[in-house]
């Protein structure tokens, strides 16, 4: 989910995705980062983003992933799935 | 699917895609300050293939590349498991080869849905053939057939001096063109050209063309001789034409010109009796049998309006080609007896599979160690059958593809050594390769997930804390093992008794049983009927012909018959005060007897110009009435119409390896004699009687007369059985051969791993029959249990083709003892042979052997 809701505004590389995901969970989430590819590889296995081949800003061939149709959906359920998941979560917390 | 599209598509490019996504990462790691918090890129590399989810193949290839390995390792395991099952899934598919070209499929006509053959019915009975007169009123007076086809097959003279006896059809013009065939050579018969002419136009059939005429196409336009006339050969039909059955014909004359070869002959313009042509229609489009048989019934009516000689009670019955032109009771009796023996080639496969499991199963359980440590290293059951399953794959592979080769060879072999006609193709096709496909894979469970499954068991870990030797000897134990032991035994058991059977049934006849002497016999057979000869004028003429062949010195004897022994056709009845037997009916003159030397148990033989008299054979009388003392009764018993004048021993002239007949011989009578046969006794030698009854026959200078030595007839009529038997005993005795490999290969194994066991008895002073019992124990009660469900197997199997056309005696007490006791000693010996090796050896040398 998380790879998706980065990869949604714009298509990025494999480094700038991890660099992202940390960036955006404040140092938080920074988990052995080698584990995105199985995870790309398993996005692009499901069509729910595609890849190409682009020059980077440093002028080298890299590699970005950009979210489909079809992942814009899956991410959209997956937020949804989660909330609810959160909010029972909350509730549950909360009358505790 | 568009996400299984990417998937395969994915596989495709695997090498490329793997090596940018290492590239990827490398470059990911690179551009990280601390690259040792990535990962390992080769694990991520796996992790990602499980994305794709392709791990399995890659697994499967594995473990095939692991079994293609072992199997080139022990070459000697290799080749006998393939032997194996390319001999028990090849014979399959050998007796389906025959029993698809034979009785499955159609015959290959044009539009052979809409072709049927048509039986002449009425409620008493059926006729198979129709009167030509009928056929061509049916023909021009109907609304259900587009075309009316018709066949009538007659043995004819080939040759100026009429030498050679062929086997000719008179067929309707429209033959060819309706059944599809272009020539192969020259032209076809036409309704064009071949209505009328001089000389009449003539088809050769391949065979005859290729093997007696040497295959020259330049035959085409030349003239020729059928039963002495002038005819031209004005083509050569295709070897793939087929016959109607399955006779091929030499030549195909047309049918409109009959009468120029028998003038005389009322054969073309008769409403009725017994010379008729065998009536083929193609169905309107659209309409069924049942609806065929209704719209003749109108057309049968008017027949019998116009001709009172035609019963009204007559309908034509439609029988399709689809069908093989069988009745349904008739279709089914043919396919019982098929699936008996399919049973029995059934038989030989799950030996052969038992065998390869037992083998494979050997071969695990040395191998439980090392499955043990797969286990602990955290494989799981179904990982482990599934590696032992597809290690077994290239194994039945090679097997599929061993039997197919076997089947092709054997078809080809038996069908030419056999004379099957050429256009019935034996050869594998597509269906061949899925019934081998679906039956290896039948073998690929018995041999390869059975054991599997019974070696992958939980507690396959602890074999690595005892070195798997107590594992191996449980698996070794293990009820399984046994039951495949049995399988085999019981299925060598019944093949090798009813190999034996079928070879005594054979033998029965062959050693001279059946009741007559045929040794010095000939048969003359003339075609008067052809010539339109009155009832009067063809008594006189055979009373002519055995009068002059009895003046001849070399002649010892000579009756005159309706049905010559070995291969003339009778009337069967089945009596009501003799349930289960059939009364063959021969019409027979006074010296019958005395020819064929059937001896007359009681009473005397006809007299000449006798009527309402019969002479039964001893089975009939002792059978219908329950004694011998039957002279001066009345026949049949219930319902007498003649007086039995005598008893004569039991012969079975017509069907002489039946078990179910009995004769009942009739005076002949006047109406018979256009259709009668001469059989004459030489004192000597059949063969010189030949020309002797061929110059008695040429009284009449229009008869082209046929003579043969009776000892051919009943070689023709013995080929089958005897090809039968033969095939079984060899079935029979590699079957026995693949049992005795499989109790050899169970008691080696055994005795392998209980080497140390028997050393430490054998060093503590242990007798060595006692030994030996301990060793045999592990096949004795398995090979017991086999022989006894294999004896019960093969009586059902014996009484089920108790009738035709294998006439089994289901209780045949030797061809059962022998079975069991060829078994028994084989099974034993295969068993001793090991046991005993192990026995002689010194038992520090079995010590050290652990």
């Amino acid at each position: 989910m998380l790879i998706l809701r980065v990869v949604r505004q714009e298509p990025l590389h494999g480094y700038a995705i991890a660099q992202k995901i940390r960036a955006l969970s404040s140092d938080q989430l920074s988990v052995e980062e080698g584990s995105l590819y199985p995870a790309l590889q398993k996005l692009l296995a499901n069509g729910w983003v595609k890849a190409e081949w682009t020059t980077s800003d440093t002028g080298r061939q890299v590699r970005s992933y950009r979210i489909t149709a079809k992942g814009l959906k899956q991410l959209e359920t997956e937020q949804d799935d989660y909330q609810r998941m959160a909010d029972a979560i909350a509730a549950i917390l909360e009358s505790a | 699917m568009r996400t299984w599209f990417r998937r395969v598509w994915h596989l495709l490019n695997r090498p490329r895609n793997e090596r940018e996504l290492l590239g990827e990462m490398n470059e990911h790691r690179a551009a990280m300050h601390d690259p040792t918090t990535f990962g390992d890129p080769h694990r991520l590399l796996e992790q990602s293939r499980d994305a794709w989810g392709w791990n399995w193949l890659d697994d499967a290839l594995q473990d095939l590349s692991v079994g293609i390995r072992s199997l080139r390792r022990s070459p000697s395991f290799a080749v006998v498991a393939v032997l194996i099952l390319t001999f028990g899934i090849g014979l399959n598919l050998t007796f389906y080869q025959f029993v698809r070209a034979a009785l499955l499929s159609p015959p290959a006509v044009k539009s052979v849905e809409s072709l049927a053959r048509f039986v002449d019915m009425h409620p008493h009975g059926s006729r198979s053939t129709v009167p030509y007169a009928v056929a061509e009123f049916v023909k021009a007076n109907n609304t259900v057939l587009s075309a009316v086809l018709v066949e009538e097959q007659a043995a004819v003279a080939w040759g100026q001096d009429a030498a050679e006896q062929i086997t000719g059809t008179f067929v309707s013009l429209n033959w060819f063109d309706e059944l599809g065939y272009a020539p192969l050579h020259g032209r076809m018969l036409s309704e064009a050209i071949d209505t009328s002419g001089d000389i009449p136009a003539i088809v050769l059939g391949y065979t005859f063309w290729k093997n007696r005429l040497g295959g020259d196409p330049h035959i085409v336009g030349t003239t020729a001789f059928v039963d002495r006339s002038p005819v031209v050969i004005a083509g050569v039909a295709r070897a793939e034409f087929p016959g109607m059955d399955l006779q091929v014909p030499d030549v195909f004359i047309p049918l409109t010109q009959r009468e120029y070869f028998y003038p005389a002959s009322p054969a073309l313009r008769a409403w009725s009796g017994s010379d008729g042509v065998d009536m083929y229609g193609r169905f309107r489009d659209g309409l069924s049998a049942a609806a065929v048989r209704e719209g003749l019934r109108a057309t049968m009516q008017a027949i019998s309006q116009a001709h009172p000689e035609v019963e009204r009670d007559h309908w034509l019955e439609p029988l399709l080609a689809t069908r093989r032109f069988m009745r349904d009771d008739e279709r089914s009796a043919v396919l019982i007896v098929m699936s008996l023996i399919g049973s029995l080639a059934g038989l030989v496969l799950v030996v052969a599979a038992a065998n390869l499991g037992n083998l494979v199963m050997s071969r695990a359980i040395g191998r439980v160690r090392e499955l043990g440590v797969s286990m602990a290293l955290g494989a799981r059951r179904s990982r482990i059958v599934r590696q032992l399953v597809i290690e077994a794959v290239p194994l039945v592979s090679l097997g599929v593809g061993g039997s197919l080769a076997f089947a092709a060879i054997v078809a080809t072999l038996i069908a030419t050594q056999s004379s099957f006609p050429p256009f019935l193709d034996v050869g594998p096709d597509w269906r061949t390769t899925l019934v081998a496909l679906g039956l290896g894979s039948i073998a690929l469970i018995v041999a390869g997930l059975v054991p599997a499954w019974r070696v992958a068991q939980p507690h396959l870990i602890d074999t690595i804390k005892n070195g798997g030797q107590q594992m191996s000897q449980s698996l070794d134990r293990a009820p399984l093992r046994r039951v495949m032991v049995a399988a085999q035994v019981a299925g060598s058991c019944v093949l090798l008794v009813v190999a034996g059977m079928m070879v005594r049934s054979v033998q029965r006849v062959v050693s001279g049983s059946i009741g007559f002497d045929y040794e010095r016999a000939a048969v003359l057979q003339v075609p008067l009927a052809r010539h339109g000869v009155t009832p009067d004028a063809a008594r006189q003429y055979w009373d002519d012909v055995k009068a002059r062949a009895l003046a001849h010195p070399a002649v010892e004897q000579a009756t005159i018959v309706t049905a010559p022994p070995l291969g003339g056709r009778v009337f069967q009845t089945g009596y009501d005060d003799t349930p289960g037997l059939r009364t063959m009916t021969q019409s027979v003159d006074a010296e019958y007897f005395e020819t064929m030397q059937i001896q007359l148990v009681a009473g005397r033989a006809f007299r000449a110009g006798e009527a309402d008299v019969v002479i039964v054979s001893r089975r009939l009388a002792s059978e219908m009435y329950g004694t011998l003392d039957v002279i001066g009764r009345g026949f049949p018993k219930s319902r007498a119409s003649a007086i039995i004048v005598g008893i004569a021993a039991d012969a079975h002239a017509i069907k002489v390896n039946a078990t179910d007949v009995a004769e009942l011989y009739v005076p002949l009578q006047r109406e018979d004699f256009a259709e009668v046969f001469l059989v004459a006794r030489a004192r000597t030698d059949a063969d010189a009687l030949l020309p002797i009854l061929r110059e008695a026959a040429s009284l009449d200078p229009r008869v082209i007369p046929a003579a043969r030595a009776m000892r051919e007839d009943f070689a023709s009529e013995m080929r089958g059985p005897r090809l039968a038997g033969a095939v079984t005993a060899a079935v029979g005795l590699i079957t026995l051969a693949l049992a005795c490999l499989g109790i050899f290969g169970t008691v080696s194994f055994s005795v392998a791993l209980r080497t140390k066991e028997i050393g430490v008895r054998l060093a503590l002073g242990a007798g060595q029959p006692a030994l030996l019992r301990a060793l045999m124990r592990t096949v004795l009660t398995p090979v017991g249990v086999g022989i006894v469900l294999g004896v019960g197997m093969a009586a059902a199997i014996g009484a089920a083709l108790r009738a035709e056309p294998f006439f089994l005696e289901h209780v045949d007490p030797i061809a059962f003892a022998g079975g069991v006791l060829v078994l028994c000693l084989a099974g034993a010996l295969a068993a001793l042979l090991p046991a005993s090796a192990m026995l002689r050896k010194n038992p520090i040398d079995a010590l050290r052997h652990s």
